[in-house]
């Protein structure tokens, strides 16, 4: 009996201890403690050091291939190259006899618009017969002269979505809208002209793709070898035994897609340079004062940047553009920091001049963190060489317009004052 | 038995040390914070009145001389508090273990006692609203300062009983304690981000004490004690942030038992707080209580009255507090259980905080 009743003691004794509430609402200054936090505020203009490169990422390499008709400003178009089988092609698929192919009957391609103006009317493609010889050092001048006479069929992809199914029963062509993604994947039927076969050329076709509108345009269709243009089908006739026969030779993904521009990417200048096709990229060196470095912790950075000239193009175009922090500074090669607290971003318009304020806290947080970083700050297009529009910004010799920092930043509270 | 109440024992005194956080007051925020009572069970039921006279507890060291064994004591205290602050209240919970203390004769004339008692209480939480101006616009925040921590007083203290009616001891006193204190300000505008520091601040000082114990008649003593504190020292990280001079103090007591069953007791004590810097007062306590009963379960009384150290004004805040109790022996005398409750309540420039203290304390024997 008394052994329960100490331990009946025991456990409210327990049960007492386990409370705990100390929050208070504070009227201060009678009973508050009388150190509070400090915030100061300042602008930093000592950045220094800063120049642009361009050439990161090529238009070959870039995940869309970009088609834009913004007179004035740029003339852009999609290229890209499909290699064909060769000169023989099976005649059965069960065994290895081969048959000389003779021509080609027609072929169907896909390929997807991902990014595009919903306000656009009048929206249409336009298909051109490009030399297969196209590769990366191809230019618009290369190739404006098949863009002239070598158009071999359009598309009007208003017409084309306005259809039942969205299914064009004459010409073959089809598409697919997504609405979430917002995302066309069109089907266009090429005919025996268009999907030609030159037994010299093996079989390669290259095309062109030019886009206009009733306004100004500006368009992306995915790139990559599986999601870039592609013949789902191909139709060819096969030499059986001196018979024709009809053969699909299936998948045919494309070898090579790039995109070309006129005018060319105008060169770099003092302006600090950011995006664009090629892209290109802006550095920025800070002499990061210790007393905020060490002694402070950062609560908001940001950095200032006049244009010096607007990104220009159309609204569809305008970009993201990131600042990174990076891990070691070797100039135009600089490896970035990728990661989120490295790295701040805003938005630019296109043809927006006003001063382009970007939250840089979490770069500055970690340059804190870590004295042995550099101090530098790169700036690039988030997603690069996937618009044409590019901007300029005034560098750290423009007196008038350099970009500054804004640091604001708490003091050290002054743990263990009586 | 036995064996059931070393196990409450144990649970006591062997619980988790990050809850060992000290009852703390509004009134200690600005100052070192809020003083420790220096009382076992026992003696807080009597509102401090048998202080001076009370073996365990650590005001005094002349009492020990009176231990025929060894004995243990901890105790443990929840409190309920609710202040009252220019009309807002608040409640706050807390529970505290502020005192272990073990002590017993060593020789015929010789008692030593080891152990803690809280010395100061450092936690607290205070949170505001208030605004600044950033970037040229109004900026609302929340600050959150909080501090948990206390500085404890480790005692080592001897005694003996020079003649029948005289008694002295004396004891030094090791301070040291930390507080973990963390500093917060949350925007309501989230572009600036959360501020968020932290620290561990480690105190330490020294301290001496003395005192007497004289039986003036059949039934009458007197006790008497001094002692005196060094400085407090704050260090965060490896730096000194602080050097605050600790008070000295004296005190007394007189102790009335016209019969066995019933003991009269009252104290008052002095502390030069004002020594610490401002803002800080000396103080003056008082205190008055009985006991009833020597048998099972003896009834203590008591009423306190004085000044805190701490407070904003020209005036020291005051406070004033009756506590009643009781105690129960076990296992032939080797094992006891006292109980007490304390209504507490302190005034201060447009603050007054209403307290509930329920205490349970526990001495061993073996």
């Amino acid at each position: 009996m008394r052994v329960r009743r100490l331990a009946l003691i025991g456990a409210a004794v327990l049960a007492a201890a386990c409370v705990e509430d100390l929050s208070a609402p504070g009227v201060c200054p009678n009973y508050c403690p009388t150190a509070g936090l400090t915030i100061a505020d300042t602008v930093l203009y000592d950045l220094s050091r800063d120049s642009s490169f361009r050439g990161y990422v090529l238009p070959h390499r870039s995940a869309l291939l970009l088609a834009a008709n913004v007179p004035g400003v740029v003339d852009g178009r999609a290229i890209f190259r499909i290699n064909g089988p060769g000169t023989r092609f099976r005649i059965n698929p069960n065994d290895t006899t081969t048959g000389l192919i003779e021509g080609a009957d027609s072929a169907r391609l896909r390929m997807v618009i991902s990014r595009y103006d919903t306000a656009l009317t009048n929206l249409a493609l336009a298909f051109y017969r490009l030399p297969k010889t196209i590769d990366s050092t191809t230019t618009f001048a290369d190739v404006s002269g098949a863009f002239t006479d070598s158009l071999l069929r359009t598309l009007n992809i208003d017409s084309l979505l306005a259809k039942p199914n969205r299914k064009d029963s004459v010409t073959g062509d089809s598409a697919a809208v997504d609405t979430i993604g917002h995302t066309i994947a069109l089907f266009v039927k090429f005919d025996s002209t268009a999907a030609r076969y030159v037994g010299a050329d093996s079989g390669s076709v290259a095309y062109g793709i030019r886009v206009s509108a009733n306004s100004p345009v500006s368009i992306a269709i995915t790139s990559g070898l599986a999601a870039g243009p592609q013949f789902l089908s191909r139709y060819i006739r096969v030499d059986s035994s001196g018979v024709p026969v009809s053969r699909n030779m299936g998948l045919g993904l494309p070898a090579f897609a790039s995109f070309v521009r006129n005018p060319p990417s105008p060169p770099i200048d003092s302006t600090l340079a950011v995006g664009g096709a090629p892209s290109a990229r802006s550095i920025i060196r800070v002499a990061f004062p210790r007393v905020i470095r060490d002694s402070s912790q950062i609560i908001r950075a940001t950095l200032s940047l006049v244009p010096a000239v607007a990104a220009a193009g159309v609204p569809i175009d305008s970009f993201a553009v990131e600042v990174h922090a990076v891990l070691v500074d070797l100039g135009a090669k600089s490896p970035i920091a990728i990661d989120l607290t490295h790295t701040d971003s805003t938005m630019i318009h296109i043809g927006a001049t006003d001063t382009v304020q970007v939250e840089v806290t979490n770069v500055l947080q970690a340059w804190a963190a870590d004295s042995t970083q550099p101090t530098t700050f790169v700036l690039r297009a988030r997603d690069e060489a996937q618009s044409f529009a590019e901007v300029r910004f005034y560098p750290t010799a423009a007196p008038a317009f350099r970009p500054s920092l804004r640091i604001t930043y708490v003091r050290r509270y002054p743990f263990g004052g009586r | 038995m036995v064996r059931g109440i070393m196990g409450v024992a144990v649970l006591v005194t062997a619980y988790p040390p990050n809850r060992l956080r000290a009852q703390d007051s509004q009134f200690g925020v600005q100052g070192l914070g809020t003083p420790g009572r220096f009382e076992s069970v026992r003696a807080r039921s009597t509102a401090g009145a048998f202080t001076p006279f009370d073996p365990l507890s650590p005001l005094t060291e002349a009492p020990l001389a009176d231990l025929s064994i060894l004995t243990a004591t901890a105790m443990s205290g929840t409190s309920y508090r609710e202040s009252d602050l220019g009309g807002s209240t608040a409640s706050l919970r807390s529970t505290r273990f502020p005192l272990l203390s073990a002590a017993g004769r060593v020789a015929p004339r010789l008692a030593l006692a080891a152990g803690f008692t809280t010395y100061l209480d450092k936690s607290w939480d205070v949170t505001q609203r208030d605004s600044t101006l950033l970037r040229g616009v109004l900026q609302r925040y929340t600050d959150e300062l909080t501090s948990n921590g206390s500085v404890a007083d480790v005692r080592f203290a001897a005694a003996s009983r020079l003649t029948r009616r005289i008694a002295i001891g004396g004891g030094i006193h090791l301070l040291t304690g930390s507080t973990r204190q963390t500093a917060e300000r949350r925007f309501d505008d989230t572009t600036f981000h959360t501020v968020q520091q932290l620290a561990e601040v480690r105190y330490s000082g020294f301290g001496i004490s003395g005192s007497v114990l004289i039986g003036v008649a059949p039934g009458l003593s007197l006790a008497g004690w001094a002692r005196s504190d060094s400085r407090l020292r704050a260090k965060a990280g490896d730096s000194t942030t602080a050097l605050t001079d600790l008070p000295h103090g004296a005190g007394g007591g007189l102790l009335f038992a016209p019969s066995p069953s019933v003991r009269i007791g009252g104290s008052v004590a002095w502390r030069s707080w004002s020594r610490s810097g401002p803002g800080a007062f000396n103080t003056w306590s008082w205190s008055g209580g009985a006991e009833f009963g020597s048998g099972r379960m003896p009834l203590r009384l008591g009423v306190r009255g004085g000044q805190m150290p701490f407070g904003p004004g020209t005036t020291a805040p005051t406070e004033f507090a009756a506590a009643a109790g009781t105690g129960r022996s076990f296992a032939q005398g080797r094992a006891s259980i006292d109980l007490g409750v304390e209504r507490l309540e302190r005034r201060g420039t447009g603050l007054t905080e209403r307290v509930w203290t329920v205490l349970v304390g526990l001495t061993v024997r073996p």
